[in-house]
């Protein structure tokens, strides 16, 4: 296997995954905290419940490797 | 010795005892109709017979075989990782459960001619064992790659490609067999183990190390909390893992005796969820189990990647991954071993163990003061934790109900009736009674 292919590609964003994680710390906590406080409150975990502090993580997220990209 | 002697009372203690792992966060949830209880306790002892798959009839029981895991895939990966360039820096934690065995070997004083060492991968126990230990050694493992890259060592070795199922060895051929961190692999541990007793002269020991219990509970979770909430549902990420109480049966059922089990917590911390992934993939520990999903979403790991952080991080930022390494040690039987005393032959009672203390002052002929004072603090701990080791002996079958492989009750995967279910309690007595106080401190 040589040269640019979708194995290579995907391990290439593995590798960079945590340099634009880091990079969103404070939206990561914010939707780290809204999940686990289904695990010890009565609310039961469910699709989407989470899904603002998400979106906000994935935009970061995006903005980054965009960021990067340039 | 006393220390072993020691682990052993402590290990068969709940989980939860102090002295192990430092307390984290419990997690439960509710997913759809079944109840998961993700946390430390009870997680991952529940190794389902999953459908898909051919049933392989290799020990003639058609119904039930256990096929958890797909063993070409998972060769394929070893290979895999094998080939890898950069292989050498994900040994570390096979390197370490591999010396930890080798001490083991080294505590029990004999010599062993011939050795067998099953799953060896590139020879992590066999780099520190010494000739006068073991004379020959056997390396098998299922990846060629893996073998061919075998460390150098001053034993005698010879490296045979075998599964851990299908060992192609006549029966009482070996003095020792060794297995550091490839049992949990196995689809029928009990059919792999009796087939380990086989292969073992009488009067030969197993000494095996193996991921178990809760091992990457943290990973688990936090795969299993993102799934559910971006996607709705979540699929098995981590493989299933044998449960310390069940192990100590396992070993019993396949005619090992002098059984000792013990937990070793061994915590590694990552920056992060990706690297962590990367490094089991590069040990060549990729899940390989039939129900596995093939595709992991990148809103589920980016996700995943929060909840760890958040969950189980640590202040410097860096996130802990337990590995649970469950020791094992039994022995083949044989006339020389220690036989349980006879019920009612006891000479001392434990009344008189109080009486031991009273006599600190005072020298024995026949031991010297130090080995004295050794055994009456043995002899203390073993009283205290009587009580809690009958406990958890009589105890068994925690967490989900019993498992395929719970003691209470048999299914007829490895049971050659065929007829319906059938459940027998296990005489803890049997575990206990050789400790009667003559022979415990003989051990010592």
């Amino acid at each position: 296997m040589s040269g640019s292919n979708v194995w290579s590609r995907s391990r290439e964003k593995i590798r960079i995954f945590p340099e634009l994680f880091a990079q969103c710390t404070t939206e990561a906590a914010a939707y780290g905290k809204c999940v686990a406080a289904t695990t010890t409150g009565r609310q039961e975990l469910k699709k989407d419940l989470c899904s603002k502090e998400f979106e906000a993580l994935k935009t970061c997220f995006t903005n980054a490797a965009k960021r990067r990209g340039k | 010795m006393s220390s072993k002697v020691l682990t052993v009372l402590q290990g068969l203690g709940p989980v939860g005892s102090p002295g192990a792992v430092s307390s984290v966060s419990r997690c439960r949830m509710r997913a759809g109709a079944s109840y998961v209880q993700c946390g430390r306790f009870g997680s991952g002892s529940v190794r389902g017979l999953t459908g898909s798959g051919s049933v392989r009839g290799l020990s003639g029981f058609a119904r039930g075989s256990m096929n958890v895991f797909n063993r070409t895939m998972k060769r394929r990966q070893k290979n895999w990782a094998a080939s890898q360039r950069d292989r050498q820096q994900y040994d570390y934690l096979k390197d370490e459960v591999g010396g930890r065995v080798a001490d083991r070997v080294y505590d029990v004083a004999r010599t062993f001619p011939l050795a067998l060492d099953i799953g060896a991968g590139r020879s992590h126990i066999a780099e520190h064992l010494s000739k006068d230990v073991v004379q020959r050694l056997v390396l098998t493992d299922a990846s060629e790659e893996t073998l061919k890259q075998r460390r150098q060592t001053e034993v005698q070795t010879r490296c045979v490609l075998a599964d851990e199922e299908f060992l192609p060895f006549k029966d009482s051929t070996f003095d020792l067999v060794l297995s550091s961190l490839s049992l949990h692999w196995v689809n029928d541990l009990p059919a792999a183990l009796r087939q380990i007793h086989q292969v073992l002269k009488p009067d030969g020991v197993f000494i095996g190390a193996m991921v178990g219990g809760d091992t990457l509970y943290e990973l688990r979770c936090s795969l299993q909390l993102a799934e559910t909430e971006r996607e709705g549902g979540f699929s098995p990420r981590v493989s299933p893992y044998t449960a310390v109480t069940d192990l100590g049966n396992l070993l019993g059922q396949a005619g090992f005796n002098m059984l000792t089990v013990d937990v070793d917590d061994v915590q590694v911390h990552y920056p992060g969820i990706t690297e962590l992934m990367t490094d089991l993939q590069g040990m060549g520990e990729s899940n390989c189990a039939w129900n596995r999903r093939l595709l992991l979403h990148r809103d589920s790991m980016l996700a995943a990647a929060a909840i760890y952080k958040e969950m189980y991080g640590s202040e410097d930022g860096s996130v802990p991954a337990t590995f649970q390494i469950l020791h094992m040690i039994g022995w083949k039987p044989h006339q020389s071993q220690a036989k349980p005393a006879r019920r009612g032959s006891a000479t001392a009672s434990f009344g008189d163990l109080s009486a031991f203390n009273q006599r600190s002052g005072t020298k024995e002929p026949h031991t010297n003061g130090h080995r004295g004072a050794q055994s009456r603090h043995l002899v203390h701990l073993f009283t205290a934790c009587w009580g809690r080791w009958q406990q958890n002996t009589c105890n068994l079958g925690t967490g989900l109900g019993p498992g395929p492989w719970s003691p209470l009750c048999s299914t007829n995967s490895f049971d050659d009736s065929g007829g319906a279910e059938k459940c027998f309690p296990v005489c803890p007595d049997q575990h206990l009674s050789w400790i009667s106080t003559n022979t415990f401190l003989d051990y010592v």
